[in-house]
């Protein structure tokens, strides 16, 4: 009995030590993120849940992006390698994500997330491993010089709120809007600059918050129809529940004058399936031009995965941003602060896919919104 | 004026959709005497087999609908027979039944997930021509005026089954006292099995008409779970009148709230009319 737990003994720490031993080593062969002949980048997005309307098209991109940039001689000589991570437009999950990336593979740039509240989550994470993060579609305000690890090449909310702000008051004359919102970052984000600027020009608002997982808006909705207002502002995380607050108006018979963000107006599917009720709609999105690389990204995506690209403008923001992080690291290395101080500072006119890119010293590119309004089915820019 | 009428509306609508969760988990719970989770995740799988069935294949309404029903039945059914029977039989406590009935519930809304991916899905096909009638300046469909008219009719029928007929005797022989209902030569497994199965369609029908209402994602159930047990424990834990009655005063108390306060608050609402009648009102509305 003595002497078999004594050997219990010795056996336990036999494997403690080849399990502490050989996870040191394992662990150890880890290069940090480059090695002789890649370099790892990560990326956070949306890739199940609803928000993969928007995550998965940049997926996509990037893997066309990461192809031709490695047909072409990679970076620096290096092939580059995409680490994919869903964080499913959630805190959490963007937190986790970073932090998988930054201490298991050891990036030194991440791309994205997708989502604003999954953005919020990871970039405290990328700054504390001293890791860049650049977004082409997280865009609410709150990220406004969160970290200096951080920047994006999208323009942030608060031009979309402003822009539908003065389009609402000044020019359609209305006096009173209700706004919906979902509680997420990105529509909050929205719903205050709009609110900021709408107050400020002399307008009232009625509004009524909902969670991501509430399909039921008949009541909220038949109060805010009860409020009368000019028109809705609908501001919400993804077009799916832009499409279930819709249907549900219709169902209770109301037809207000709507003003949509730019996940619903910049959502083609969304628009050709509320045709004929959205006609007349405005909405502010960032405003692509058919540029000779939009198009071929555009092309490009159509041949290889036999479908429209999805939300082209944050499609073709998070394409740009994999070219930007190429110079970057051609420029000064793999080196997370170095790349994000790159970021901040030497990106000026840059000829994307996306347009003309500059981003300022506070990492946020310097153009904004415009209003578009629904046409037969299609996002029409305002003049 | 019409927003009252068309909160009241709103208000019946939801309380037919809580009715019938309540109606069967009010069955499987009163017989079985456990908290069955997985009955949530049935909902799931009654709309998603309507989803495959009408939106996917393209085949008629009321087949599919039945179908969705029948695959629910005929999956709580399996789960009653393969998971809980043997854990009963090993005199297995509540405790032991809830945990197993969490993983049955994570299991098939995984398998839904996997299946389905887990996008939320609606299962009409053609939204902008529903037919809508007007009541006094409310707004309601005819989608809406069905889940309705489905939820009443359950209720008589499995109220007049329960109260009349000899299986609905048996049945409640069963939830009084299992050992006694045997020894008498009642089979108590056919009859737990055929509790699960009908209890499992209703919960099946409720998922449909979510479905068809809102919209469907693997993850629904739990959710509709706890308002179906909101309802029977206001009605009356056990009582088929008491779960229906229960389901319309939460339905009126959450959307009264939604208009008072604000559309937030909703769930807030629904879980504070709970404590409530748990602290005050232990036995419900109707008792047992």
């Amino acid at each position: 009995m003595e002497e078999g737990s004594n050997k219990g003994w010795i056996w336990g720490i036999v494997v403690l030590l080849v399990v502490v031993l050989g996870g040191w080593w394992v662990l150890g062969q880890k290069t940090p993120g480059a090695s002789a002949d890649t370099i790892k980048i990560g990326f956070i997005g949306a890739l199940t849940g609803d928000a993969a309307d928007y995550g998965e098209p940049q997926k996509n991109v990037l893997v066309l992006a990461a192809k031709d940039i490695n047909d072409h001689g990679g970076i620096a000589g290096k092939q580059v390698e995409i680490i994919y991570e869903d964080a499913k437009c959630k805190g959490p999950d963007g937190a986790n994500a970073a932090s998988k990336l930054v201490n298991v593979d050891k990036v030194q740039v991440i791309l994205g997330g997708s989502c604003s509240g999954e953005t919020l989550a990871a970039v405290p994470v990328a700054e504390a491993g001293k890791v860049a993060i650049i977004t082409g579609s997280a865009t609410s305000p709150a990220l406004i010089n969160k970290s200096p690890y951080f920047f994006r090449d999208y323009p942030n909310d608060s031009s979309q709120g402003v822009v539908l702000a003065d389009q609402a008051y000044t020019k359609e004359g209305w006096k009173k809007v209700a706004v919906i919102q979902e509680q997420t970052d990105y529509a909050l984000g929205i719903f205050q600059a709009f609110e900021a600027r709408y107050k400020q020009l002399g307008g009232t608002i009625v509004k009524e918050e909902f969670a991501s997982n509430i399909s039921d808006f008949r009541s909220v909705l038949a109060k805010l129809k009860a409020d009368k207002p000019d028109a809705v502002l609908v501001s919400v995380q993804t077009a799916a529940s832009a499409q279930r607050i819709f249907d549900q108006m219709q169902k209770l018979g109301w037809k207000p004058k709507l003003m949509l963000n730019d996940v619903t107006i910049g959502d083609p599917a969304t628009l050709t399936k509320f045709k004929d009720f959205l006609e007349g709609d405005i909405g502010a999105n960032f405003n692509l031009n058919d540029t000779p690389k939009f198009v071929a990204l555009r092309d490009a995506y159509k041949a290889a995965y036999g479908k429209d690209m999805g939300y082209p403008t944050y499609s073709t923001a998070v394409y740009d941003s994999l070219y930007l992080i190429k110079e970057a690291i051609e420029a000064v290395g793999y080196d997370g602060t170095k790349i994000a101080a790159w970021g901040r500072s030497s990106v000026k006119n840059w000829e994307g896919a996306s347009g003309s890119i500059t981003i300022g010293p506070d990492g946020e590119r310097q153009s904004g919104d415009s209003i578009f309004q629904v046409k037969n089915g299609t996002a029409v820019l305002v003049q | 004026m019409d927003i009252v009428v068309q909160i009241l509306l709103n208000a019946v609508i939801a309380g037919a959709i809580y009715s019938l969760l309540a109606l069967g988990f009010n069955l499987i719970y009163s017989t079985a005497r456990f908290f069955d989770l997985g009955y949530g995740a049935l909902t799931a799988v009654g709309g998603y087999s309507v989803f495959f069935l009408y939106k996917i294949l393209g085949l008629p309404l009321i087949p599919s609908i039945i179908f969705g029903m029948i695959m629910a039945g005929i999956l709580g059914w399996g789960v009653s027979e393969l998971v809980y029977r043997p854990l009963r039989a090993r005199k297995a406590s509540n405790t032991v039944l809830l945990v197993a009935a969490l993983g049955v519930l994570t299991v098939i809304q995984a398998g839904i997930a996997i299946l389905f991916t887990s996008q939320f899905q609606t299962l009409s096909r053609y939204v902008a021509e529903q037919q809508t009638y007007t009541i006094l300046g409310g707004v309601i469909t005819q989608t809406q005026v069905l889940i309705l008219a489905a939820g009443l009719i359950i209720m008589v029928l499995l109220g007049v089954v329960l109260k009349y007929t000899r299986v609905g005797k048996a049945v409640r022989a069963v939830a009084d006292d299992e050992e006694v209902a045997t020894i008498v030569g009642i089979n108590a497994q056919r009859i737990m099995g055929g509790v699960f199965f009908v209890g499992s369609m209703i919960g099946g029908l409720a998922g449909i008409s979510v479905g068809f209402d809102t919209g469907i994602q693997p993850t629904m159930g739990l959710a509709l779970l706890l308002k179906g047990v909101i309802a029977a424990i206001i009605g009356g834990i056990g009582n088929v009148w008491g779960g229906v009655i229960g389901a319309f005063v939460l339905a009126l108390v959450e959307n009264l709230g939604a208009w008072q306060f604000s559309g937030e608050w909703k769930d807030a609402i629904a879980f504070l009319v709970l404590i409530l009648f748990l602290l005050f009102r232990p036995k419900g509305i109707l008792g047992k």
